[in-house]
């Protein structure tokens, strides 16, 4: 039996660094040329962005009519995107919010980074209602002001719920993100000798001077945007799944939908930062920064949620034959056996079958494979939603009224436009911006801390 | 730290309160002795709502034991036998359950054959609600609950002597096996007999509502309960305000929680305006029940959460003792409001009601006294993680 | 160097425990203006230099709050007041589905104000221009040591007591921070001149963008293409027909909504036979038919009846109702004369609902009956 010693604490940062090295590792990439391999990762990423916005212009000249959505399913791969994308930008204010509320400090090393996947996420997702109608000039329109029609918006309608959700989760993750960089970015300011770099360092950062009685009000602060930020997050998702719920579609309505949304979110989130994460540690060498047991908890947190998924599920199932209606025990039928079938296994394998291989620590510590396990995750998560979107559309109450849904190129194109932008948008940050927290890292270490200090 | 030279063992209880203790126990045994030859349907509805809130407190205490383990976290632990001893209670709530299981017929519609006989809904779902499946399903909830139970907490004490910390590792691989099972037995448990009492109607998220509401009666009690211990002295000195802060915390989010839960099946419901599933929440909207309702919108949610959001409030040992005490209530409210007024169509409260909050009152301090004296320390010893317990910072 | 004036002294330390010692000592000492720098957030420095902890936390309220009840009273006014829609069969006033707009708007502006407020106001940010700045001291600071600074504004302040106080301390390195410029702005950047100018001129350049783009751009092509549509508009021709009309007849027998053939055209004997009056004389059909009654029929036939409108005297004189031809006509009669007019009468069939004129009926049945009442009537 392998044995760990309970009596201490496992550290943070590996290798017991001095505050300094902390600033040269987390600052060489800001400072040094890109090597061959970030040119060539960042190409195929704007090809894939050129592709979907070539899709995406076609699109808006020749009509929505391009993609495959139809009557009766007029939601496709644009809605289908929209939840993946928020889902994602979940697991950056959970692992930034949630886990500063829990206090579990192993998330300094990765905060900065996840809650950068966060908002490159929420714009990816925010293009698509944007771009569903297929005239997204008229998007001002989603907002309210007063207009030439006296018209207002629907305040009482879901999606413009997810108007308000949306802007509200990108503008306080940005504001978040800003907060904890403001630190970071003085210290850059008072390293840098370049002086474009330090001109720009010096008005983002807005002149911070590390004065503790600024930083009194700034962990306050810090505190209270953790303190609202979990919520929102949890608001978001939730409002997400009201898009479904409200309505009265057999297998959309249904009161379990808000937090089994949520828990899939944090799930498909912690998959692609857990991906993306495992590549930076390994090209920037961070190992000792972003280390194996950061992996080890992160996987853990798949596996519950992952697991909450699953309680989804079954309590769907059970319902859908105790309700004794009908409709939502055909869909469930359907959904197992219809034409959709293999969507719905491909779904339930990734999520269900495969993410049990992390009760193993073998596993949970092995990079290849749970490197493989997060994207099989992504996959069945990115299935959860066509399954819940399409096959309920294409097959409701009235069979007279049943149709298909088949992706055309130009739905998949701009599915590969959204992965363009968001791996575009992280290989830009992670020579920009520092990608590992400064100050937050060096207040973990062993003895940053005074032996005076702690409460009373 | 002088903790070093403290031998945390178990002090006896003051007697005045093992007094009180037996005296509410006996009034309220008394009390709803009379109300069943009163009333016994109104008396067993009654006892369902107090038999779920003795589940909803014990086995939300093994949820927190687990979650404990699996977190790693080290706060609760020099606090984690109080935690135990609640769990202990497991196997006598199984009997106490048993009254509920064999008259089924009193309080459950589905178990009238002349009712399922003329219900087509009734007949459909009665592969599920039949009394034989019922009592099966109540035995498979407790034999997985008295098990998990039992192994962990004998783990625990066994590691008081040993000082293995394969135990610790053993009840961690426990606890992560049991999340599941309690996943699935608390929802079906809810479902059986608190979401069936209005066999129409149905909701996929019950079995969660039920669970916020349980891990809020869980920390309630193990909140009062080391307070109290430690205002007495049992803790010697070494709780700091750090230790308490975590139960402000836990309890304002999982109220919070409860309320996004609570508000989440309100809203479905309401918009989506179907007959099939909107009677339930009518029916709890007038007639006089709507009091209860506006009493939960306020008593579980509004009040707790300003009562708890300041930084100061949360590590307040009287602000805590008092909101243990009101959440624990209002976990009774929001029971009582899942359950009476499907059999009631007009609200009732009375006397036969305060009988059986005092008769659960009662069998909760007096299964504490009883448990409490089985035990040796008062905080787990020989647990690797207590010396950075007693350190803990915040 | 020119002659600046003295901003501080300030000493960086490599231990932060004698930080916290130092912290002590000055105290002790009685030094009021001073600060603390460090690279991260150390744990109980703000306790230690007595500072209280911060009120930020009712910024938070407030501007939660008021955001909160702005989302609601916004939501009520629209929903309510201004511009009531019945969507889904909800009513107007609806809480519920207020609430997640309410969230939102509530911890956007909390947030967001928490975070401008700490900023603009509590820390007086942007201010790259604080003698601190681009300083040695500050770059030690920045990357491993803890720096103390004590200004030169403090009442006991004498520069070499505090330089060798500092050294007494276990300073490592001791400097002499001069100001850069000639006075450092004390109150809140945001109210500079030159930022006030910055937002105003932003303001009108937004403005003018946001006038661009909905009152023009969005007129202009390509954005107008769906302006222009292949169907074919009202009062247009169009070459799909062979009449070049664009607009049709509907198909022979067409019928409006609600709306039900008469079947007697012309017939009034048939009428008469055939048509039954569906209503009962109840209080409210009888008030319908009275209030149609003195709508569309008084202004000829008179109030009662009675044919003496201020038509009388005109010819063709307007009937009396009263008379033995009316009194014994069948109800569905005088449906049909209602419904088709007759001689100079017109046809009220577009003025009145079926409904309604058998109500009308029923109420010249209660006027015939006042003037010639039945044996039963009078008793």
């Amino acid at each position: 039996m392998r044995t760990i010693d309970y009596t201490i604490e496992p550290p943070v940062i590996e290798g017991n660094p001095s505050l300094s090295s902390i600033n040269d590792d987390i600052a060489r990439p800001l400072e040094t040329k890109p090597p061959k391999s970030w040119y060539i990762a960042i190409s195929i990423s704007l090809t894939m962005l050129l592709t979907g916005a070539v899709c995406l212009a076609i699109t808006f000249i020749e009509g929505v009519g391009v993609w495959g959505v139809n009557q009766p399913v007029g939601w496709g791969f644009d809605i289908v995107n929209f939840v993946f994308w928020v889902g994602i930008g979940h697991a950056g204010t959970l692992i930034s919010a949630i886990l500063f509320l829990l206090r579990q400090r192993w998330r300094t090393a990765i905060s900065r980074f996840a809650e950068a996947m966060t908002i490159f996420a929420v714009i990816c997702a925010g293009l698509f209602p944007a771009i569903h109608t297929g005239r997204p000039w008229l998007d001002g329109y989603l907002l309210p002001y007063p207009n030439q029609h006296s018209l207002w918006v629907n305040f009482t309608s879901p999606l413009l719920w997810d108007v308000f959700a949306v802007s509200t989760y990108f503008t306080v993750s940005l504001v978040f993100w800003y907060i904890g960089l403001i630190p970071d970015l003085a210290s850059l300011r008072d390293r840098t000798t370049n002086k474009i770099k330090k001109l720009i360092y010096s008005i983002l950062s807005l002149g911070w001077r590390h004065s503790s009685r600024h930083w009194n009000h700034y962990e306050m602060a810090y505190l209270i945007l953790a303190g609202f930020a979990t919520p929102l997050v949890l608001s978001v998702h939730t409002i997400v799944s009201f898009d479904f719920a409200v309505s009265i579609m057999p297998g959309w309505h249904t009161t379990i939908f808000p937090p089994y949304f949520v828990a899939g979110a944090v799930f498909s989130g912690f998959a692609m930062v857990q991906n993306v994460l495992i590549l930076i540690r390994k090209v920037f060498k961070f190992e000792h920064i972003i280390t194996l047991d950061t992996l080890e908890k992160m996987n853990k947190v798949m596996l519950v949620t992952g697991m909450m998924v699953g309680y989804a599920y079954i309590m769907e199932f059970f319902i859908s034959w105790y309700s004794g209606n009908q409709f939502e025990r055909f869909v469930f039928l359907n959904r197992a056996l219809g034409p959709y079938a293999w969507s719905y296994w491909i779904m339930v394998s990734c999520n269900v079958l495969f993410i049990q291989l992390f009760w193993f620590r073998k596993i949970r510590r092995s990079i290849p494979v749970m490197f493989i396990i997060g994207v099989l995750v992504n996959v069945g998560m990115w299935f959860e939603r066509f399954v819940i979107v399409v096959t309920s559309l294409s097959r409701d109450y009235l069979p007279s009224s049943w149709g298909m849904y088949i992706p055309t190129i130009f739905d998949i194109g701009i599915l590969i436009g959204s992965f363009g932008l968001f791996f575009t948008l992280i290989f830009l940050f992670i020579r920009t911006l520092p990608v590992v927290s400064i100050a937050e890292v060096k207040a973990v270490l062993p003895k940053s801390q005074s032996s005076y200090g702690g409460s009373h | 730290m002088s903790y070093e030279n403290q031998t945390f063992e178990a002090k006896p209880l003051p007697a005045r309160f093992k007094q009180i203790s037996f005296g509410l126990l006996f009034l309220g045994l008394v009390l709803s002795a009379l109300a069943f030859t009163i009333d016994s349907h109104r008396a067993l509805a009654n006892y369902n709502v107090i038999f779920s809130l003795l589940v909803s407190v014990v086995v939300g205490n093994l949820f927190l034991f687990a979650i404990e383990y699996l977190s790693g976290a080290v706060w609760s632990t020099v606090m984690r036998r109080v935690n135990e001893i609640f769990i202990s209670f497991v196997p006598i709530v199984f009997v106490l359950g048993l009254l509920i299981l064999f008259n089924s017929h009193s309080i459950f519609h589905w178990a009238h054959e002349e009712a399922v006989k003329t219900d087509k809904l009734l007949q459909w779902k009665s592969p599920y609600l039949n009394e034989s499946f019922f009592i099966i399903r109540y035995f498979i909830y407790f034999v997985v609950w008295i098990l998990f139970a039992l192994v962990m907490i004998k783990n625990s004490f066994n590691q008081d002597k040993s000082k293995d910390q394969i135990l610790t590792y053993k009840n961690s691989r426990l606890s992560g096996a049991f999340i599941p099972f309690f996943a699935i037995t608390l929802t079906f448990f809810s479902i059986d007999f608190l979401m069936s009492t209005e066999p129409h109607w149905f909701s996929t998220i019950f079995g969660v509502y039920y669970f916020s509401g349980t891990v809020l009666a869980a920390l309630s009690v193990l909140t009062l309960a080391v307070i109290f211990l430690h205002e007495q002295g049992y803790f010697g000195n070494i709780l700091r305000r750090d230790h308490f802060y975590n139960f402000g915390a836990l309890l304002f989010a999982f109220v919070n929680f409860w309320a996004y839960i609570a508000f989440s099946q309100f809203l479905l419901i309401w918009y989506a305006n179907l007959p099939e599933e909107t009677f339930w929440m009518i029916h709890r909207w007038e007639k006089g029940w709507e009091i209860f309702s506006f009493i939960l919108i306020f008593g579980h949610f509004v009040i707790p959460y300003f009562s708890l959001l300041s930084q100061q409030a949360k590590s307040n040992l009287n602000r805590l003792k008092f909101m243990a005490i009101w959440i624990l209530l209002m976990h009774y409210i929001d029971l009582y409001w899942l359950v009476m007024p499907s059999l009631y169509k007009e609200v009732v409260f009375g006397w036969i009601e305060i009988s059986f909050i005092i008769l659960g009152v009662g069998i909760i301090l007096v299964l504490f006294i009883w448990r409490y004296e089985r035990i040796k320390n008062i905080v787990p010893v020989g647990d690797p993680k207590l010396k950075r317990s007693l350190e803990f910072h915040l | 160097m020119e002659n600046k004036p003295l901003y501080s002294v300030s000493a960086t330390f490599n231990d932060i425990n004698k930080v916290y010692e130092a912290i002590q000592k000055i105290n002790e000492v009685g030094y009021k203006n001073y600060d603390v720098h460090t690279p991260y957030p150390v744990h109980g420095l703000p306790h230690a230099m007595k500072l209280k902890s911060s009120k930020l936390g009712w910024v938070t309220l407030i501007f939660g709050f008021s955001g909160a009840i702005f989302a609601f009273l916004f939501m009520y006014w629209v929903n309510v007041i201004d511009y009531p829609l019945v969507v889904g069969g909800k009513p107007f006033y609806q809480l519920p589905a207020y609430i997640p707009v309410i969230f939102e708007v509530t911890v956007l502006s909390a947030s967001v104000f928490t975070v401008v407020w700490m900023l603009f106001i509590l820390f007086k940010f942007p201010n790259n221009s604080h003698p601190l700045i681009d300083t040695d001291y500050i770059k030690r600071v920045s990357v491993d040591r803890f720096g103390i600074s004590i200004q030169a504004n403090d009442e006991i302040f004498e520069l070499n007591k505090v330089k060798e106080f500092l050294k007494s301390l276990g300073a490592e390195e001791i400097f002499e921070i001069y100001y850069k410029v000639d006075e450092l702005k004390d109150r809140p950047r945001i109210f500079d001149k030159k930022f006030l100018a910055f937002l105003a001129l932003t303001s009108i350049v937004v403005s003018a963008i946001t006038y661009f783009i909905l009152n023009q751009l969005l007129f202009m092509s390509p954005f107008n293409w769906m302006h222009e549509q292949f169907r074919i508009n009202p009062q247009t021709s169009t070459t799909v027909f062979k009449d070049g009309f664009g607009m049709r007849n509907p198909v022979e027998g067409t019928v409006a909504r609600g709306y039900l053939p008469y079947p007697f055209k012309g017939k009034p004997a048939e009428a008469e036979m055939n048509l039954v009056n569906p209503l009962i004389p109840t209080q409210q059909v009888l008030k319908l038919g009275r209030e149609k009654y003195l709508t569309f029929c008084s202004p000829c036939h008179g109030n009662f009846g009675f044919g003496d409108s201020r038509l009388k005297g005109q010819f063709p004189n307007p009937p009396t109702l009263h008379s033995d031809r009316l009194i014994k006509m069948k109800d569905g009669g005088i449906f049909h004369i209602i419904t088709e007019g007759q001689n100079v009468m017109p046809g009220y069939a577009s003025q009145m609902t079926v409904d309604e004129r058998w109500a009308v009926v029923h109420y010249i049945r209660v006027l015939q009956r006042a003037v010639n009442p039945k044996e039963s009537d009078l008793r």
